[in-house]
């Protein structure tokens, strides 16, 4: 009986409704103020939206981090920023330094004076990136015959002949020390390892992959620091140091704004750097596209030959 | 001479009392124990609202309108003059010579490259608007007498004040415009006597240029040092403390004994101790200057060790190290303004930023 009654109201409805549509040129009225009314939730989703919309050059603060400066007060200066820029730039022109984050797999070819025939390849996951301006660099880490290396890059360092990006990804943390204490498998990368490229205008994806700790002793204390990388860190802990861990938290520092404002430089700043050298980034960027257009082309060719 | 000035003793004790003659004579006798030079006035001005009308502003822009092309008017005399222009210069450069410094500005460290590789940190200065505003000839400057000098040499060097940084005329005091008025230029920021010899002596307005040093060149830099205020003796002297553990109360970060009994039990002069540490005039000596900017007049010093924070100025002289000294003429008595410069210079050893890669090769 209830369904039916169910049935039957919602047949009603439907009438109602297609009745409504069809008589739409009859009178309008209603369906103004129905419209309207939509219209206002619609105005309330898009303002819910807005903060979503951002300014595409802002996006830029992502890939090529290192263009700002640093935001302590005691270190800036506006003439020096921007020489440090030109100076990047025309670094950039004579390499392609390409688009990479912590987590990422390079390979970084490097003029070295005692290495037989004088350069020096290394491929390694990227597990820090640091420093503002030409002091702006990145650790790589791999393990070698069982032993962990790690080496240290400046990005504008004038000796590096090659920056290769074999895998673009990023990780779940923004540093990945903890790789020196997990098991020697998840910072292992071979050294012919090819390249992946992705196809355009896909994001960058984040690998959520969750290494596994050795036993302690450890490097860090990496319970304290909120990784979000580590599967097996509750089994190492002892009691004391999930004690610690809760005496240690500091919850409310992300509602600290001045700390907030400390770290960063103020979007209208930010604006002023990226419209000085987006173009000039964009036009590397278009270059760098074609050139490896070609290399796709010509890689069969060869293959052939 | 002495019938003349008993005369005026005379007329001295016929106006006044006694007493008071007897401490005029004390005091002409003796010369002045401190003698600051003249531009050494204060600068900073008590401001005062001023009401000024409509009228009365756009007056005062006219004024300094006017002033500024007294300025650029002088600039050009300055440039134009003999002294920059001679091409067979009557005076020539020997090591003797003192030539002026400039004044600029530290405004950051970063690294640069070598040629071979090698990183090498850098710290760069900013000449801004440097003016020479005055040269006054050996005979005319005294400087400052520190101590009883009983036997003075005969002057041998003249000195030349030095201006940077244009300023708001308004917010000086009337003294202080004063100086930069009587030679028709602005008043600058900061003013600073360079000890020239004579043959390096310029026109009053002309412009100084970073390009005044060479690359390569070494200089002294000369600044107030990091203001650390009342430090203890561990980060002033470096001392090590004491042990942290073990007993130890009240007592780790203090110097301990500072000093033994018996004849010497006092406090010996100089004995290190707490205190006020940092702004202190120092001079680093023999930098070497990596790079030069002549559209931003920005130099680029080796190494991070110049005194001053971020944005502390600096006065740049030619170096006095022995060693270091310019062995071919600089240019003297300066670098002119000239239009078809390069935008940059850099030491031979440095690695410009836009020259291809790096590589090294088997030797052979």
């Amino acid at each position: 009986m209830a369904v039916t009654l169910r049935k039957s109201t919602e047949l009603f409805t439907v009438a109602k409704w297609l009745t409504r549509r069809d008589c739409r040129t009859l009178s309008s009225l209603p369906e103004k103020a129905k419209l309207a009314s939509l219209e206002v939730t619609e105005k309330a989703e898009t303002s819910r939206r807005r903060p979503k919309k951002v300014n595409p050059l802002l996006e830029n603060r992502h890939a090529y981090p290192e263009f700002l400066p640093d935001p302590n007060p005691k270190w800036r200066n506006s003439l020096r920023e921007k020489l440090e820029r030109a100076d990047m730039l025309k670094r950039r022109n004579q390499i392609d330094i390409p688009e990479f984050y912590v987590g990422s797999i390079l390979a970084v070819t490097i003029a070295d004076p005692h290495s037989q025939g004088k350069t020096n390849r290394f491929v390694g996951i990227c597990i820090e990136r640091k420093g503002c301006g030409l002091r702006a660099e990145f650790t790589l880490r791999n393990v070698v015959d069982h032993q962990g290396v790690e080496v240290r890059y400046d990005l504008y360092d004038p000796t590096i002949h090659k920056i290769q990006v074999l895998r673009v990804e990023k990780r779940l943390d923004d540093k990945l020390f903890y790789l020196r204490d997990a098991l020697p498998e998840y910072s292992t990368f071979s050294f012919d390892m090819d390249p992946e490229i992705l196809p355009e205008g896909t994001p960058v994806p984040i690998n959520p992959v969750k290494v596994e700790l050795k036993p302690k002793p450890w490097l860090e204390r990496w319970e304290r620091q909120e990784l979000q990388g580590i599967s097996n860190i509750e089994q190492y802990l002892t009691k004391k140091d999930k004690v610690r861990r809760e005496l240690r938290k500091t919850p409310w520092e992300k509602y600290d704004l001045m700390k907030q404002y400390r770290k960063t430089i103020p979007i209208e700043e930010q604006t002023d750097i990226w419209s000085e050298v987006n173009s000039q980034l964009q036009q590397l960027q278009l270059a760098r596209k074609k050139s490896t257009r070609k290399r796709t082309f010509s890689a069969p060719k060869t293959q052939l030959g | 001479m002495f019938p003349n000035s008993l005369k005026l003793l005379w007329g001295a004790l016929q106006k006044s009392r006694f007493d008071n003659a007897a401490c005029n004579i004390r005091g002409a006798s003796r010369q002045p124990r401190f003698r600051p030079p003249y531009w050494y006035v204060p600068k900073e001005r008590v401001w005062t609202d001023d009401y000024l009308t409509k009228e009365n502003k756009q007056f005062l822009e006219e004024v300094i309108k006017d002033k500024l092309e007294a300025q650029t008017a002088l600039e050009k005399k300055a440039l134009t003059s003999p002294i920059l222009n001679d091409v067979k210069k009557n005076v020539t450069w020997t090591p003797q010579t003192k030539r002026v410094g400039l004044i600029a500005r530290k405004i950051g460290n970063y690294p640069l490259w070598c040629k071979d590789g090698k990183k090498v940190s850098t710290t760069l200065l900013q000449v801004v608007d440097n003016h020479v505003i005055k040269y006054i000839p050996p005979e005319e400057y005294k400087p400052m007498i520190k101590s009883n000098v009983k036997w003075v040499e005969k002057q041998k060097y003249g000195c030349i004040l030095v201006g940077a940084e244009n300023i708001d005329p308004s917010v000086v005091t009337k003294d202080y415009c004063g100086i930069f008025d009587s030679v028709g230029m602005l008043p600058k920021r900061h003013l600073c006597r360079f000890v020239v010899s004579p043959e390096s002596a310029l026109p009053n307005g002309t412009p100084l240029y970073a390009t005044h040093f060479r690359v390569g060149d070494c200089i002294d830099i000369r600044s107030k040092t990091m203001d650390r205020g009342f430090q203890g003796v561990m980060k002033r002297w470096g001392f090590k403390g004491m042990p942290a553990s073990h007993g130890v109360t009240k007592t780790h970060r203090r110097p301990g004994n500072i000093g033994s009994g018996g004849e010497k039990a006092r406090v010996w002069p100089g004995t290190k101790m707490p205190g006020h540490m940092g702004n202190r005039w120092r001079t680093l000596r023999g930098v070497k200057i990596l790079r030069i900017d002549t559209k931003y007049n920005v130099i680029w010093t080796l190494g991070v060790a110049i005194p001053g924070e971020t944005g502390a100025m600096c006065y740049l002289f030619d170096t006095v190290l022995p060693l270091k000294r310019n062995k071919t003429a600089p240019p003297f008595p300066t670098q002119p303004f000239m239009n078809d410069v390069p935008k940059e210079y850099f030491e031979d050893t440095i690695h410009p930023f836009d020259e291809p890669t790096i590589s090294y090769y088997e030797e052979i």
